[in-house]
Parts: C-alpha cells; structure tokens; sequence
C-alpha cells in the first residue's frame, strides 16, 4: 500500500464533449508533426524507462566479477537459467507468485465489484448524506497508508491473520479512488432517462445495476481492474507488514531476497526478475489499454 | 385501455417558490391522444413524468383507469414511454431492447418473438432486429423506442418530446406515422411537446400549460377558434395571433386615430370599468379595404412565402407622421397584390373573428 | 489507495436516515419516495463496511495509540500517557533528521520529475509515428514495483559491481560511494522515484494537453504567437490545474517515502543508512513500530506525517484558490 494510484488529474480539466475518440482529440493544440529532435528526445527517454529493466537481464546472467569488468557485458547469457534455479532456491519467488496472483486477483475483483456499486449510487441516486459520504471517500484518499497500519497489525494479530493472505487482501479490498473514477466515468456515460427506460420496462434496482449500468460501465470497469491489478501486486508496505518470508507475496519476498545476506547481485537480480515477468507480460499485452485508462483517468478526474 | 386522470396532481421541488406543476386537473378519455404542451419549463414534462411514476406528486392524486396509482411505481402502472433520447440500451440488440421489458415480466420465449416481430413488422424494423442501436440511423431509432413501448400492449403511452432528436424532414414524416399508429392501436396517449404545431396536428386535444398551471386543454380547433386567454391565443397559431390593447370609445376600441369596432356587451364587461381593452385577431382574418375605411397600418415588412405574403406593419398613419402605436400588426394577403414596405394600407378585421380579453385578468369574454 | 475502509458501520450512524426536513413541506402528504432513495445506502455499503473497517477505524484509532506508550509485544496494555509522544517526537532529533531528508528527497524527486514529465509530454502531443509505443514503454517503470525497481538500481548505484561506477570511471571520474554519502545516497533514491513517475505523470499532462481546444491554438497562432510563446501562454495556464494536483500527489507520495530507502541499502536495515543519511519519516516510522517495537511513537510519526500532507494540501487548495481569483 503506497500511495499509488494517485492517478487521475484532477480538477477542472473535464472535456467539454468527449475527446476520447479520435474525434476531437489530437490537435491539442500543436497540430505540428515530431521533428527529428523530437524523436531523438522520445527515444532516450524510452531507453532510460527501459533501460534498467533490461539491465535486470544482464546483471541477471553474469558474476560480480564479470559485472565490474570494464567494459561490463552488455547482452544477457545462459548464466541467467541458472541464476533463476539459486533465486528460486534462496527465496520462495515461485509461491510469491502464486500468492501474488491471488491476492491481486482477489483485490481486483473486490475493487471493481465494490467500487461500481458505489460509484453508480454517488453518481445517479439520491440519498441522504451523499455529499458527506462522498467527501469522506474523497478525503481519504490523502491520508497516508502508515495512518492506518498500526491498527490494522493490531486486528490482524488478534485474528491470528499474521502472515495469512486474508490479511493483504480485506484492508486493501476497496479503493478510494476506484469509487471516484467510477462515479466521474458513470455521471457523463449513464445518462439518466436510460435508467427511467429501465424502471418503465419493470426492471428491479438489482436488474437496472445488472442489466443496463453494468453494461454501461464496462469499458471503465476493465481500466479500473487494470490499474487495481498493477497496484495490487506491486503493492509493498502493508504485506511487508503482515507477511513474512515464509508466505510472501512478490514484493515481500524481493524484499527479502534484497535485505538477506547474497553474495551474487545476479541472484538478486534474477529474483526481481522473476517477480517482475507477470507483470510485464500483462503489460506487454495490456499496455495500450492501461495506457488509455490513465490518461481517460487524469481527464475524467 | 385506459382513461388517465390528473387530480389536483402538485410537484414542488425543493428550493423553488412556486410548484412545477400546480394543482394540475385533467381527464383524458379511454384511446384519446393528448398533447402537453407549452413553452419551456412550464411543467409539461414534470405532469408527464409524474403520470410515469418518475417524479414524485407532492398533493393530489393519478388515477390510470381509475385506479390510484399516485404511489405505485412505474412498473405497477402499466404503461410505457417514449424518451426524447430515446433511451435504448446501448449494448442490447433491437429485439433485445424491445423485449427486455417482457422479459422481466417473465413472458415466454415464443410469446416475446412473436409480440416482437410484430412491432417490428407494425414499425419496418425487421431487417435491423439483430442490430445494436449505435449501427442505426436516427429514424431508426426513434422506431425502436416507439417499439419497446408497443410490444408491451400498455394502458397508456407516454412520449416525451420524441421528435425533437429527428431533423425537420423527418419530423413531419414521422408526426403523422406516430399519429396514425396510435389511432390504428387505440392506446391512450400522452405527449408532450414545445412545438404547438406538432401539438395541433397530432392531437385529439391539446392542453397547454404555462408555469406549472393548465391554461386550457380542448380541441386544437377550439384552442384555435376560441382561446381562453391571452397566452393561449399568442401561443397557438404561426405567425402568432396579433393582441393589441387600447383604449375604450364608443362603440369601439380605439387603435391609433381609427377605432376598431367591438360589440358593446363584450366591450363594457372586457373593460371593467378600466376603460381599456385588449382585442386579437389572426394574420388570416384580415381584410383590405378601401383607404378611410378600416384600421390604417404602415407596411414594414413584406414576407413572400409563395402561397401567401405577410405584412409585418404598424397601427398608424401617413397623416399623423408616425406610428402612434408600436404593436406589430402581421397581415396575411394574396402574395400577388401584395403592398409595397412603406406603403399605408386600411384593415378590417372580420366580424367573426375578433376575439376580446380583460387586459387586467386576460381572460376571453364573449 | 490506502489500506482502505473504514467502517461502514460507523459511517452510516453519522447519517441521519429519517427525513425529517421534508415535513415543513405545507401540502404534502408524505409519500413513499419513487426516487429510489434508500437503494443508495444498499450500493455503498459494501464499500463503505470494508472501508470503515480496515481504513476509518484504523485512521482514528492510529490517534488513541499516540497518545499511549504502547508496546508492540503488549498491544492491549498501554499506558495513557497524553501528549507524551509528541512532545519527545518534537524533541527527538531522528524526528528531524528524518523530515530534513525526506523534505531534500521529497524535493529532488519531485521539482525535475514534473518538469521532464511536462516536456515529455509536450513531445508526446506532437503528431507520432509509434505514439502509442513510445507512450506504453515510458509508462514501464509505473508498471515496475517498488521492490524490482530499488533493487536494481541499488545494483547499477552499486560501489563495487555498479554499471554507473564503471561508466564514471571509464570515462576518468573517481568511484562514487553512493550508499554512504548523504547527497549521493539521497539523490540516487530521488533518481529511483523519478524513474518510477516520470513516464506516469507525463501521460497525465498530455491527457490534460488533448483536451485544450484547437481553437485556443488556431487564435494564439492568428494572433503571431511563436510555438514556445503557444506553449508558456495557451498549454502551460490551461494545465495549471492538473500540474497543481500532480504536485499534490507527488508530494503525498514523497512524504510516505518508504520502500526506496529500505531496500536501497541492500542489508534490511530500517536506520536508512549507518548514519540516517537517508532516513526517511515512513522508514522511521516502520523503525519505531516494527524494529524498536514502539508503537505508540510510530503512531505519533504517523500522525506527524498526516499533518504535513494536510498543510501541502491546504496550502494548494489556498494557491489554487487565489490563482483563480486572480484570474477572474
């Protein structure tokens, strides 16, 4: 639990219509094309973002002492199989995994489920003491995790959660900020005659949110579920926290892979590795859709 | 089969002064088409809503075939609507969209296709059952939501504004598509609509509003013949009916040097004892007459529309050098002899058609 | 995303639920309510019971622990002992030296992060070949963990085996120890967040850039503005909101520091290097708690932290406030 997440801009920047489709957009105002500077800039901003995750690669797959050569390696070897075999062997990165992908996975289904429901009522029905509730949800979002971990160590312990999975799911299993990016993406997607539509056609409370605002709601349900993911699994103090080695997620156990005393980096580096993949295949295959979902995000916020 | 009635139905949202609709009292008859209709945010679509069951009635009571249904929610009412957006459900198919209802009321499979296909059938969508409604065209669309209400074989029709989406063309084809649907199907309806000649020509009654009051509901050929006060008269008919004030003479009211003539009975209980009053009479029911006779009107504008010309003058007079009346008088004439701009010419207004209203309550006096 | 939730429970006693204004209205008979009002209790309360309990409970009860000199071998017998804890936060110089180094960090990490992250989208916003490959790959180190991202460049800042000690010296620079220095260790965890952000926020920026409208452009070019005039007086004030709010989530994120200094120095050690060079308040924090097993004292940092984020935040909302004002 970090302060991830932060994501959306904010404020007043709210499209006028919808520039999301290829429509509007674009111009941004600079309608000129990229120059060659241009694409010299991009492409070593590019490389610096890659860059060290390709770095994890090489150092992966050599020695120190290969690694302190001048010039050191710069393309990755055979070495890196069986630096992952002393990875797995010196930290249990292969059930971090498994536990990784559980506990995000939980989360994400949670958030998602949790935060339309809440997102839908914020942004289409009245009740009483909306407006508090949703400043409170809102006002949450700045109180810093380290607030509530003292507490929560306290419950966990008294429900004999410590180094259970439970424990890094529950707390994490709504998100403050979910519950906003719904209710901004269902105010200008939902429009309300189509709900009325629903209660004319005899539709309960519970088949309206089935039946039409779930449907609606999709395309905003899968960017939230993306970026809950990421966050979840990257997610670092809490599970610190309430997990130990010996039933760690990822972070958990790169942290300790990172603190225990290896005397090969490449080990290390191999580790991260590994703990790493997931998330870049996912991001590999998803990136263009998480890419969109945030900067849908920053304007919608 | 219904009839609808609106008993003394209130709405007052919270924060406001006056309600958004006000003791609103009206019987509408078993297969009748009735219109709402009124300038914007005169609580039409509120009375609409309010007979759905969307908006809340604060006082006074909905019968729907006379069963209160002042608290039932819409599902228990047994009607349908027509959105001005529409409304259909972006990810549902046609026949998805227009069964969905009698699929919640748990209607058999065969059944709801069978009731489906003839809707579509009714309404020429049965090439686009399988479609969503962003592949259609607006037309298109307004069928499909027109068909989610028919397949239901509601008591009672609701349609907010569905026109307004359509372009002007279109409008009119569908004006009398949706008009003759409905007499061929029987099912009362209700309508609401700003345009008062979308109003006029589907229609069985009209009932107009203005600020959350009714201010007549008949006939459109009565609303037109004999409105019941000010408002309605200006409100209904295009160009609009001229309504001049003036002062009362003998026989007469006096409009610029010439006098208008009126009958005295009308005269003496439209003025009440104010010694002013206030007379209408439409564009149409104007004639030319020879110079010195009549009502003198300075020609400002001449509008040419092919099978008529409008003039667009002043109540006045070369002699006195100015208008001496700044109401705008509208004329219709023969687009062929029409005057010149500039040009005086003399009016008479025929007898029938002269309509008079207290200038204080701007209520008709016959 | 904070361990969120709080209790539902409590959030909705604070709701009154009968309405009770509603009987002023002169004629009305109360109805039942069409407008499915109740229902909006039954969407939230999922969220609002996870969130209370796991997010609100804990925010208040972290209040009660700092006013108590509690143990965390001995979680239920705390001794009351005020405003104790504060008073020896105020007074303890790891207290300060931890604010004074997450204020260097907090800093170094956020002023050049922004400010590439503006260009990089200034660049962005040009017409691309690849735009969406260039956007996904600077959006990579987002993607990257905490814990990957330390470690590795805990590996390329190594003093030994480091590939940055071996460019230095290739090109005739001395080695740098950049672990134990205070500059070089606090400015190699600020390279690490900006790493992780810069990608991040430059996609923020550009979002909010698309949405500018052409016309203010069209104008400012018919009016003979030069592209870099168009940039300082059309995109820069329209993104002034956003880059408010980045700065306010950057600053948040730059208090709560926690895994970067954690894991930078390789060993597990929570004192943020041998001499605190580069602790931060959330590791000291963790240190209290979880190493010193204080956990009265942590709750006070926290708290301590709290405010801090809550003196950014006003102060934002005071400058946006009068910016705006000054521009009507």
């Amino acid at each position: 639990m970090t302060t991830t997440l932060p994501g959306t801009g904010t404020t007043e920047v709210r499209p006028v219509d919808v520039p999301r489709g290829r429509a509007r957009r674009g111009r941004g105002g600079r309608s000129g094309k990229a120059g060659p500077v241009t694409y010299t800039l991009l492409t070593l901003a590019a490389l610096v973002s890659v860059f060290p995750l390709y770095w994890t690669v090489v150092a992966g797959s050599h020695t120190n002492a290969e690694l302190a050569e001048t010039p050191p390696p710069f393309l990755p070897s055979a070495g890196l199989f069986d630096n992952f075999a002393a990875a797995l062997e010196q930290a249990p990165i292969g059930k971090a995994i498994l536990n990784s992908v559980l506990v995000s996975g939980a989360i994400t289904v949670g958030t998602v489920l949790f935060c339309t429901l809440a997102g839908f009522a914020f942004a289409k029905l009245q009740f009483r003491g909306r407006g508090v509730l949703l400043a409170l949800v809102i006002g949450t979002m700045m109180v810093p995790t380290q607030l509530s971990v003292i507490p929560l160590f306290m419950m966990i312990a008294e429900l004999q959660w410590v180094n259970q999975l439970q424990a890094v799911i529950l707390p994490t299993l709504v998100s403050a900020f979910g519950v906003f990016f719904m209710r901004q993406y269902l105010i200008s997607a939902l429009p309300n005659e189509l709900l009325e539509a629903g209660r004319m056609d005899g539709a309960s409370t519970f088949r309206i949110f089935w039946s039409i605002v779930v449907p609606v709601a999709r395309p905003a349900m899968a960017v939230l579920a993306m970026l809950t993911f990421l966050t979840a699994w990257n997610e670092f103090f809490w599970p610190l926290i309430a997990l130990t080695t010996a039933n760690p997620t990822v972070q958990v156990a790169l942290a300790g892979l990172g603190s225990g005393y290896v005397p090969q980096q490449a080990v290390i580096m191999a580790g991260t590795l590994l703990g790493t993949l997931p998330v870049l295949i996912v991001f590999t295959i998803l990136g263009k859709q998480i890419v969109g979902g945030i900067m849908q995000g920053a304007v919608k916020g | 089969m219904a009839t609808v009635t609106f008993d003394q139905a209130t709405r007052s949202y919270p924060k406001t002064d006056r309600p958004a609709v006000d003791a609103l009292d009206l019987q509408i008859d078993d297969g009748e088409f009735l219109v709402l209709v009124g300038p914007s945010g005169c609580g039409k679509s509120t009375s609409l809503r309010m007979l759905a069951g969307l908006e809340e009635v604060d006082s006074g009571a909905i019968r729907i075939g006379g069963r209160d249904v002042t608290d039932s929610p819409p599902k228990d009412r047994d009607i349908a609507m027509v959105f001005q957006s529409y409304a259909l459900y972006p990810h549902m198919t046609v026949e998805q969209n227009m069964g969905f209802a009698l699929r919640l009321a748990g209607v058999a499979k065969s059944e709801i296709a069978r009731r489906v296909a003839e809707a579509a059938a009714i309404l020429d969508l049965q090439d686009y059952l399988d479609r969503r409604p962003r592949a259609l065209s607006g037309g298109q669309r307004q069928r499909v939501a027109m068909g989610r209400a028919i397949v239901r074989s509601p008591q009672v029709f609701l349609m907010d504004e569905p026109l307004s989406n359509l372009d002007a063309k279109l409008r009119v084809q569908t004006r009398t598509q949706i008009a003759a649907l409905q007499r061929r199907l029987g099912t009362t309806t209700v309508y609401v609509t700003h345009d008062q000649v979308e109003a006029m020509t589907m229609g069985d009654r009209v009932a107009v509003l203005k600020d959350g009051l009714l201010m007549q509901c008949d006939t459109p050929a009565a609303l037109y013949e004999r409105p019941a006060n000010v408002f309605v008269a200006g409100f209904i008919g295009s160009p609009a009916m001229n309504v001049l004030t003036g002062e009362v003479v003998d026989g007469g009211v006096r409009l610029g040097t010439a006098v208008l003539p009126v009958p005295r009975d009308r005269l003496a209980r439209a003025s009440g004892g104010t010694g002013r009053v206030t007379v209408g009479f439409r564009p149409e029911c104007l004639e030319l007459v020879p110079p010195g006779e009549g009502v003198p009107v300075v020609v400002g504008v001449v509008e040419q529309l092919g099978s008529d010309a409008y003039l667009y003058g002043t109540v006045g007079d070369e002699r006195s050098g100015a208008p001496l009346q700044t109401s705008d008088v509208v004329v219709r004439t023969e687009p062929r002899h029409a005057p010149e701009p500039g040009q005086t010419v003399w009016l008479r207004v025929r007898e029938d058609a002269l309509h008079v209203f207290d200038p204080v309550s701007q209520v008709r006096v016959d | 995303m904070t361990i969120a939730s709080q209790s539902t429970r409590e959030a909705l006693v604070a709701v009154p639920v009968s309405p009770a204004p509603t009987a002023q209205r002169p004629p009305a008979r109360r109805r039942r309510r069409l407008s499915q009002n109740r229902w909006g209790y039954a969407y939230v309360a999922p969220f609002f019971l996870v969130f209370g309990a796991f997010s609100l409970y804990p925010f208040v009860y972290t209040a009660w622990v700092s006013l108590h000199r509690t143990s965390l071998s001995d979680i239920d017998g705390g001794t009351w002992v005020g405003l104790e804890n504060y008073r020896d936060l105020l007074q303890s110089e790891f207290f300060w030296n931890a604010a004074r180094n997450t204020l260097t960090i907090g800093i170094l990490a956020t002023v050049p992060q922004l400010c590439m992250a503006l260009g990089l989208a200034h660049l962005l916003n040009y017409k691309l070949r690849g735009r969406t490959f260039f956007r996904t790959l600077m959006l990579m180190p987002y993607a990257t963990s905490i814990a990957a991202a330390t470690l590795v460049f805990a590996q390329l800042f190594g003093r030994d085996y480091g590939l940055i000690n071996t460019a230095l010296e290739a090109v005739g620079l001395e080695r740098i120890d950049w672990e134990s220095g205070t500059w070089s260790s606090q400015f190699a965890i600020a390279v690490i967040v900006t790493w992780r952000w810069t990608g991040y926020n430059a996609l923020i920026y550009l979002a909010a850039m698309q949405s500018i409208p052409g016309e203010l452009y069209e104008a400012a070019e018919i009016d003979g503005a030069s592209r870099w005039r168009q940039f300082l007086h059309v995109t820069v004030p329209s993104l002034r909101p956003t880059i408010l709010f980045t700065i306010v989530v950057s600053t948040i994120g730059a208090v709560q520091l926690f895994g970067e200094p954690l894991l930078f120095a390789g060993n597990g050690t929570t004192s943020g290097g041998s001499s605190g060079q580069y602790q931060t308040l959330g590791l000291l924090m963790y240190q209290q708690g979880w190493s010193n097993f204080h956990i009265g004292q942590a709750a006070t940092t926290a708290w301590a932290m709290f405010m801090i984020i809550l003196l950014v935040v006003g102060l934002a909302a005071v400058i946006g406030r009068l910016r705006a004002r000054a521009d009507r």
